[in-house]
């Protein structure tokens, strides 16, 4: 058994509208003269630290958690798992 | 799509040839259920809409209530059932926002927001009290970032809805009467649309609406953008202070293609519009997704060409997308172009009206035997049962649901939630009080009598505070109309609503019509939601602190009727029974009765018996004003009863007044002369709920204990199990 930081981040699917990112984009860094930036998405970030034996055990068992107690909507959102040595 | 091949070969015969793709997607959006009430709208004009204050004008999307003095009020209500059952937070959050569009689409301002929800068995199941979690934020958070309050509603919870959610959501605006919005547009006029862009997200959704949720793809979310809509109110108030704008409609189910044809179809005009020139989030959509995108936050106007530079300054000013879609045609013709490109050419009428189906309606068999009652366990602890249904999910305080809600901004809320209706102020010196009620538990047992129940009920509400209903809004929900059993309890609603609301000479002002409720379980219970708006000329009765030695007063009389009562379906888990009846004259005697003590002052405070009858309606007044009270149930007017029967009888048309003593000789002449049914049935005083049956204690409670679990069950459930 190790140690693993678990990393997970929620995000709206693309096509489903970012009210949020828009906001920092329109109202806050175009405001200025960052010109360069197109497109601002907002989103959470989970870091699970978890005892599993290899990295795969530790990845599906937090999605496993995140599914069960619906900390994050399917139909809405995506979510991206990466798992780290802690 | 939801197209069946009878309205395709419909379609095909209007017009004359096949039709494009475009015209496919717009008619199957704008002859859905959901768009189009073909299902329904034959029965619906059976209800009385005209009054001596309703105001009526073409392609309104709100009821209009002239409160006098050169003001109104506005009205409606809306359900977001089926994204709210999918995305409870932005389901819930959206329908909060479509609703006050429909408020401000009419030129006033929204003023509040009511919101009624209705979830599965959440002590039992996990999904329901995610999904009422989070449907309580999402209206919380929408009108709380609006700065609307949100004063008022419902909760209920009934194992029907199981894995499933009725979002329930009614604004009222206020506003001057000649700034009303007159809906006349002339030739070559503009058609702008204004607000949030036009994206992928909640593309079909009115379909979806009218699909049952087990067949669909679950693509239909929408995302809640509050501030934009905030935006939008005040850019529109503002266009509408220098009069810039002709015509206005919000863009809801069915998006472009329900706004574009039905203004163009209610103002008898054509409307030419290029889906190039819309705002769009991405940049590769297509004409078809463009035209039916539910995408929120948006509004249609039309101006004129002398007005549109006023229009973008202020919306450049706001921060809001703008952009000049199409113009004003008189050919009746509603054609989407992109470019020089004819994607769309159909005649407003053919899309606005679907074809209305006539559908065949049948009784269902479990009414011949529903109301036959079983034999039920007696109850040896009453007391024991009362803290139990305190901490009962429908009984229990819903304070954890509107202390969420901020429901003074604005500082028109002169009654709070918590009491039977609220209370505003409006600027004429007069008094808005408003309430929705519903019950699907009586409704499923006797769906006229049910409906007729909730209305009821809404008006005692209303009563209370001291105003005279002038108007109702319904909202009317069910399973799949296709199933004539179904639409049977459909059509005996609304046909006592019908009969209740001319009686009593009570407009309906507004509604809603949602079909296709269903759950993986089945249909859900017939549930009609009605709000009553009811006005206060001159100062609204505030609930004043009851004392010792008052007197508490019941008006109406007690009657064997528990079928869909809590008692019976919390306590004894028993489905059945005769459910309560309400009698009209008794009704409208008992209504001008309360109405007249209230106006000459002689009571304290007025509250009606609904759920959970008697029992509950008493310990209520107790709870909220830290006194106990002694009722002599040998002494409650009506039908001789056993106990439990008196205590938890969900009869309707009864109030309870508490009052001062000395002023009980007035209102007991008062009451008489009505020849009203009424008795002094208790005294308050002391810190216990107390009933009892001549001189036998039957409940002997600490109202401090009771209104702890009273207060706290709901929270607790929510958070905690």
């Amino acid at each position: 058994m190790a140690i693993f930081d678990v990393h997970v981040i929620i995000e709206n699917k693309p096509g489903i509208s970012d009210p949020e990112g828009d906001t920092i984009l329109n109202d806050l860094v175009l405001k200025g003269t960052k010109k360069a930036v197109s497109k601002i998405k907002t989103a959470k970030m989970l870091k699970f630290t978890i005892q599993e034996k290899d990295k795969r055990s530790a990845q599906s068992k937090v999605q496993e958690i995140c599914d069960e107690l619906r900390i994050y909507n399917p139909m809405v959102s995506k979510v991206t798992i990466a798992v780290f040595d802690a | 799509m939801s197209l069946e091949p009878q309205e395709l070969s419909d379609l095909k015969s209007k017009i004359g040839r096949e039709p494009t793709s475009t015209e496919l997607q717009i008619i199957a959006a704008e002859w859905s259920e959901h768009c189009s009430y073909k299902s329904s709208k034959k029965h619906l004009k059976m209800l009385p809409m005209t009054g001596p204050l309703v105001i009526k004008e073409k392609g309104y999307d709100s009821g209009v209530l002239d409160v006098g003095d050169g003001y109104v009020v506005t009205a409606h209500i809306e359900s977001h059932n089926h994204p709210s059952a999918v995305e409870p937070y932005g389901g819930a959050a959206t329908g909060v926002g479509g609703v006050i569009r429909d408020i401000l689409s009419a030129g006033t301002r929204p003023i509040a927001i009511f919101d009624g929800l209705r979830f599965g068995n959440i002590e039992k199941d996990q999904h329901a009290r995610w999904l009422f979690k989070n449907a309580v934020t999402g209206v919380a958070d929408y009108g709380n970032c609006l700065g609307i309050p949100t004063i008022g509603g419902e909760v209920e919870f009934d194992d029907c809805y199981q894995n499933y959610a009725l979002v329930d959501v009614a604004a009222i605006g206020f506003g001057k009467k000649e700034s009303l919005i007159k809906n006349h547009v002339k030739k070559g006029d503009l058609v702008v649309l204004l607000g949030g862009s036009t994206g992928r997200d909640g593309i079909g959704g009115s379909q979806f609406a009218s699909d049952s949720l087990e067949s669909e793809d679950r693509s239909a979310v929408q995302i809640p953008d509050p501030f934009i809509e905030k935006l939008i109110i005040e850019a529109i108030l503002e266009a509408r202070n220098q009069k810039l704008i002709h015509a206005m409609k919000d863009l809801g189910g069915g998006g472009l293609s329900c706004a574009v044809s039905e203004t163009a179809d209610a103002l008898d005009v054509g409307i030419e519009m290029d889906v190039e020139k819309v705002h769009t989030r991405e940049s590769d959509m297509h004409p078809d997704e463009i035209m039916i995108s539910e995408s929120q936050e948006r509004m249609l106007v039309i101006t004129s060409k002398t007005k549109l530079k006023k229009l973008q300054a202020i919306c450049k000013k706001f921060h809001i997308g703008c952009s000049v879609i199409g113009h004003v045609k008189s050919d009746n013709q509603m054609h989407v172009k992109k470019g020089k490109e004819t994607f769309a050419n159909l005649p407003t009428d053919v899309v606005a009206n679907a074809t209305l189906l006539d559908l065949p309606s049948k009784k269902p068999p479990y009414l011949e035997t529903i109301e036959k009652e079983r034999k039920l366990k007696p109850i040896t602890d009453y007391s024991k049962l009362m803290i139990k249904l305190f901490a009962s999910p429908n009984i229990a305080s819903k304070i954890w649901v509107y202390g969420q809600y901020d429901h003074e901004v604005g500082i028109r809320t002169v009654t709070k939630p918590g009491h039977d209706a609220s209370v505003l102020r409006l600027d004429n010196g007069k008094y808005l009080s408003a309430k929705i009620d519903g019950n699907p538990k009586h409704c499923y047992i006797n769906p006229r009598e049910g409906a007729i129940g909730c209305f009821e009920e809404a008006c005692r509400n209303v009563v209370c505070t001291g105003a005279k209903p002038i108007g109702m809004l319904d909202h009317l929900q069910f399973g799949s109309p296709k199933d004539p059993e179904i639409f049977w309890t459909f059509l005996e609603s609304l046909k006592g609503l019908t009969d209740f609301a001319k009686f009593f000479e009570i407009p309906c002002v507004g509604g809603k019509v949602s079909l296709y409720n269903e759950t993986p379980a089945g249909p859900i219970k017939p549930t009609p939601i009605i709000g009553v708006l009811g006005l206060i000329d001159k100062k609204p009765s505030v609930p004043q602190k009851i004392l010792n030695n008052d007197c508490l007063v019941i008006i109406g009389d007690t009657k064997d009727e528990l079928g869909g009562s809590e008692y019976f379906e919390y306590v004894h888990k028993f489905i059945g029974g005769k459910c309560p009846v309400v009698d009209f004259e008794d009704s409208k005697k008992n209504m001008f009765s309360v109405l007249k003590v209230i106006g000459d002052r002689l009571v304290k405070s007025v509250h009606d018996c609904s759920k959970g009858g008697l029992a509950i309606a008493v310990s209520e007044i107790c709870m909220t004003n830290n006194i106990g009270c002694k009722v002599h149930l040998d002494a409650v007017p009506g039908e001789k009863l056993p106990v439990d029967r008196i205590l938890f009888s969900e009869s309707h048309s009864r109030y309870l007044l508490a009052l001062e003593r000395k002023n009980l000789k007035r209102l007991e002449n008062i009451l008489k002369k009505n020849r009203v049914s009424f008795k002094e049935i208790g005294e308050f005083g002391g810190d216990k709920i107390q009933f009892v049956d001549s001189a036998k204690s039957i409940v002997d409670l600490s109202v401090e204990r009771s209104q702890k679990i009273w207060l706290n069950s709901l929270k607790n459930l929510v958070l905690h199990s």
